[in-house]
């Protein structure tokens, strides 16, 4: 046996662990293993998180202006749509009289004596 | 391993996998010296040694499940000790490793027959380079071959053999000129 390796295994011998050891890491599993959390505690705590909440927020005003808008959009379309119904019905009513009148003139100038021309 | 340790062993690990709270405690003081020196050997340091042993085991606490056996209980706290030891290393300053002599050595420990050499050599094993130090601490603490030093590690057996072979040649050279240094 190399006297080397020797000397080694004696300087490199299993030290023993500091008092109270195996104290502290149940310790640390018993706090790591904690008292069972409820879903609902969980997703209260997880909603509760400042980050979460402004994100929230943000997205809700998002949402809103986006839905205002649409709205108003949408306003505007179907006020365009009433004023394009009401031109084609005045129209449709001013075809009608004009109609009307051609017809009067054409019966006037039909009822007309020749010398007055 | 006698086989009255084996059946301890097994036994513990089946009291874990029936939910027996003192089964881990057993774990525990079963394995603590070992995890402890390798972190130890390793940091050189009490605190930052029992800090790294400490979360080995809480390591092994979320893992449990996942042991096979109490060889492979005993493998995985090895090679997790190392690599906690590793990265513990890895984020201690690159200053040069405190003096042996200012370390006080852990109590209760039985003396060695020459403490001066013992000490010597312990802190020319901690000048040794990480990954030497690995090989050196796995095959003279725990008195491992060199296949299972290469399978803790996930190194080539070639890698494990070049590296023994050259961290002894570097400590026999300086064991050589510290004898002569303090012969002197």
């Amino acid at each position: 046996m190399n006297p080397l390796e020797d000397k080694l295994r004696e300087a490199l011998r299993r030290k023993a662990a500091p008092e109270g050891f195996s104290e502290r890491v149940l310790a640390r599993t018993r706090e790591l293993a904690g008292p069972p959390v409820k879903f609902w505690d969980r997703l209260r705590a997880f909603i509760a998180r400042p980050t979460l909440r402004w994100a929230a927020i943000g997205l809700c005003l998002v949402i809103a202006c986006s839905v205002a808008y649409r709205a108003r959009q949408e306003g505007q379309r179907r006020e365009g749509e009433m004023a394009r119904v009401q031109v084609k019905q005045a129209l449709r009513i001013a075809s009608v009289k004009l109609n009307a009148a051609r017809r009067k003139v054409q019966e006037i100038n039909r009822g007309a004596p020749q010398s007055s021309l | 391993m006698t086989n009255a340790r084996l059946e301890r062993r097994e036994d513990a690990l089946a009291r874990v996998a029936r939910g027996d709270a003192t089964a881990f405690a057993d774990i525990v003081q079963e394995h603590q010296f070992m995890v402890f020196s390798i972190t130890y050997h390793f940091l050189h340091d009490r605190s930052l040694a029992e800090e790294a042993a400490q979360d080995v085991f809480l390591r092994l606490y979320r893992n449990l499940a996942s042991i096979k056996s109490p060889q492979h209980l005993v493998f995985w706290l090895r090679k997790v000790a190392c690599r906690r030891a590793l990265d513990e290393v890895r984020k201690l300053p690159k200053a040069p490793p405190a003096s042996l002599e200012d370390v006080a050595e852990p109590a209760g420990d039985p003396p060695d027959s020459d403490p001066l050499l013992s000490r010597g050599l312990r802190r020319m094993v901690a000048s040794l380079p990480e990954d030497s130090r690995a090989v050196i601490i796995l095959r003279y603490q725990e008195e491992l071959d060199l296949a299972e030093i290469a399978r803790i590690l996930d190194l080539p057996l070639n890698t494990v053999k070049s590296r023994l072979e050259r961290s002894l040649g570097v400590l026999r050279e300086k064991l050589h000129r510290w004898a002569g240094g303090v012969a002197r």
